[in-house]
């Protein structure tokens, strides 16, 4: 029983070490401004200032940044999908010399560091005149997303039997029928996979962001929050607001498919 | 069937989008790089080719740049030493929660899925001198003479991030050793006890031994991870003070665009690129010998 006890203590002390910045945002982002500077470390809030997310939205133009962030992220984790699904077919159904090379080829990607690539891509990018538009993000998201993705997928196509395909030949479907009329269906639980961990690291992504977007025009959400901290400094309270509804689309996808994206991470890990 | 299955076009159509994008997207700017850290540009105007000069000095005569590595070498060890023993420990917890198992696992996780520029502001506020919660708890339990600038201190700075760091990966840690635990078939557990093996002894030396490889694997993992350490850098300390917390990625960021030494900040580039690639190849061949099995 004291063994119990203890277990379960110490569970919970790191348990709220981990959950204390979820529970202090939100704490705060419905705080008047004047409260932020008490000795206080968490403050019950006499009344929740929704005023804080309204000023979030008409101030900070975060339903434009929500939007960006929505648009780049979902284009980048489709278009991955198919690609790595068609990757992954050809290194493991079909039969070809260079395919041994060229997967360990894609894979280097998972070593290569993306800041690596932040200078030379400002320099490509202003030539072929992609700075501050979307697909500066869309594209390297994409080619970053191919290694993991390519892993998490091909690993769960080995596991199907070929018999399938075969007799689907036989009726006279294509390979491309095949692969998008056979196996997308089949490989649903690993696609899924592939994108719920591909939306968590591109919704977050800032760096690139910062660097290849110039103007406000499609600046994603992360962005917005730097922004505001140097426009709207004395305003913390809409600042809060605005790192909460950062926080939460990400925190929500990652309740809502634990299992998924836990599967992926260890298989990612295990294979690579 | 084989003939479909090797027939080149589609082959080559399957293969040639991912495969171009790619290469274009990866492949060609760290090229770019290597040609552009032999010239001496300054992001505009004309420049001059410098040979292998901006190698040379990186490697040879910039202690910035040492420093970075030997952060990312002192990052690694506090993981190694302090982030994943927790993790294990937490880990074996966990899996002996009952029904609260599945709970804590997710809990521990979710700092690892919120945006870094989320908590990294968050963790600016609790350090923050003056306003922040930590100095605020210090002076509530009485430990005044605690307080510190602590990220404004050039000694102390760098642990606070450390710790920041891996308060974050602290989940990804934990969650790669639940799922070797849960590699462990149930019935060792139950000949362990029927052979009067206590708790302590059943995870000492049956447990842990048969975690091995993915105590590898988990390492693996911490030292590409520690190398490419930047966006809590850039966020919290932007490599400072005085770039005692810098990291590689982050350092070749400022040289480029504000120090505005373009032609240097590519050559780092590569070097970061070859030394990730160095390092991976020598851990693969190390741990390769002997892969374990349960």
């Amino acid at each position: 029983m004291v063994r119990k006890i203890t277990l379960h203590t110490l569970l919970w002390i790191v348990a709220l070490l981990q959950l204390f910045p979820l529970i202090w945002l939100i704490n705060y982002s419905f705080l008047k401004s004047g409260d932020f500077f008490g000795s206080s470390i968490l403050k019950w809030p006499e009344k929740l200032e929704w005023s804080n997310y309204i000023n979030a939205f008409t101030y900070g133009s975060v339903p434009k940044f929500l939007w960006n962030s929505a648009f780049i992220t979902t284009a980048a984790i489709l278009v991955a999908a198919v690609l790595s699904l068609m990757l992954s077919y050809a290194f493991t159904r079909m039969e070809w010399r260079l395919r041994g090379v060229t997967m360990a080829f894609i894979m280097l990607g998972m070593i290569v560091p993306i800041h690596a690539t932040l200078l030379p891509n400002f320099i490509l990018f202003n030539w072929l005149d992609l700075l501050d538009n979307p697909l500066s993000l869309i594209l390297p998201y994409i080619a970053f997303s191919l290694p993991i993705s390519m892993l998490i997928i091909s690993g769960f196509l080995v596991t199907i039997p070929k018999s399938i395909e075969e007799s689907a030949v036989m009726d006279g479907c294509s390979v491309y029928g095949v692969i998008f009329r056979i196996i997308l269906p089949m490989t649903k639980p690993a696609l899924a996979t592939a994108c719920i961990m591909n939306f968590i690291s591109w919704w977050n992504e800032f760096i690139m962001a910062n660097t290849f977007l110039t103007s406000e025009k499609f600046k994603t959400l992360p962005f917005s929050i730097m922004k505001f901290a140097g426009q709207y400094s004395s305003n913390y309270g809409a600042q809060f607001a605005v790192m909460t509804m950062i926080a939460l689309p990400t925190v929500i996808i990652y309740l809502m498919f634990t299992e998924q994206m836990s599967r992926g991470i260890t298989a990612g890990a295990v294979k690579g | 069937m084989h003939k479909l299955l090797s027939n080149r076009r589609t082959i080559f159509a399957l293969v040639a989008p991912g495969l171009f994008l790619f290469l274009f997207m990866v492949c060609f700017p760290i090229m770019m790089s290597a040609y552009y850290g032999m010239t001496d540009w300054r992001g505009i105007g004309s420049y001059q080719f410098v040979g292998l000069d901006n190698y040379m000095k990186i490697l040879f005569n910039d202690p910035v740049f040492w420093r970075s590595l030997m952060n990312a070498l002192l990052l690694l060890a506090a993981t190694l030493l302090l982030q994943h023993p927790i993790a294990l420990l937490f880990s074996i917890l966990v899996t002996n929660a009952g029904r609260f198992e599945k709970l804590f696992r997710t809990i521990f996780f979710i700092p690892a899925v919120i945006s870094i520029v989320v908590t990294s502001k968050m963790w600016v506020s609790v350090f923050h001198p003056n306003y922040g919660v930590l100095n605020k708890f210090l002076t509530a339990v009485g430990l005044e003479s605690w307080k510190q600038d602590w990220l404004g201190d050039p000694s102390i700075a760098i642990w606070c991030v450390i710790f920041v760091i891996m308060w974050q990966g602290f989940g990804y840690a934990l969650l790669l050793y639940y799922a070797g635990l849960q590699g462990i078939p149930k019935d060792l557990y139950e000949a362990a006890e029927l052979d009067g093996a206590g708790r302590v002894k059943l995870y000492t030396k049956v447990v842990i031994p048969l975690l091995t490889p993915m105590v590898r694997v988990a390492v693996v993992i911490a030292v590409t991870a520690c190398l490419k350490q930047m966006e809590t850098i850039f966020l919290m300390t932007n490599g400072g003070p005085i770039n005692t917390t810098q990291f590689i990625g982050n350092y070749l960021y400022k040289t480029a665009f504000t120090s505005s030494l373009y032609g240097y900040g590519n050559a780092i580039s590569v070097i970061f690129v070859i030394v990730c690639l160095i390092i991976t190849v020598i851990m693969n061949r190390a741990f390769k010998k002997d892969v374990g099995e349960f």
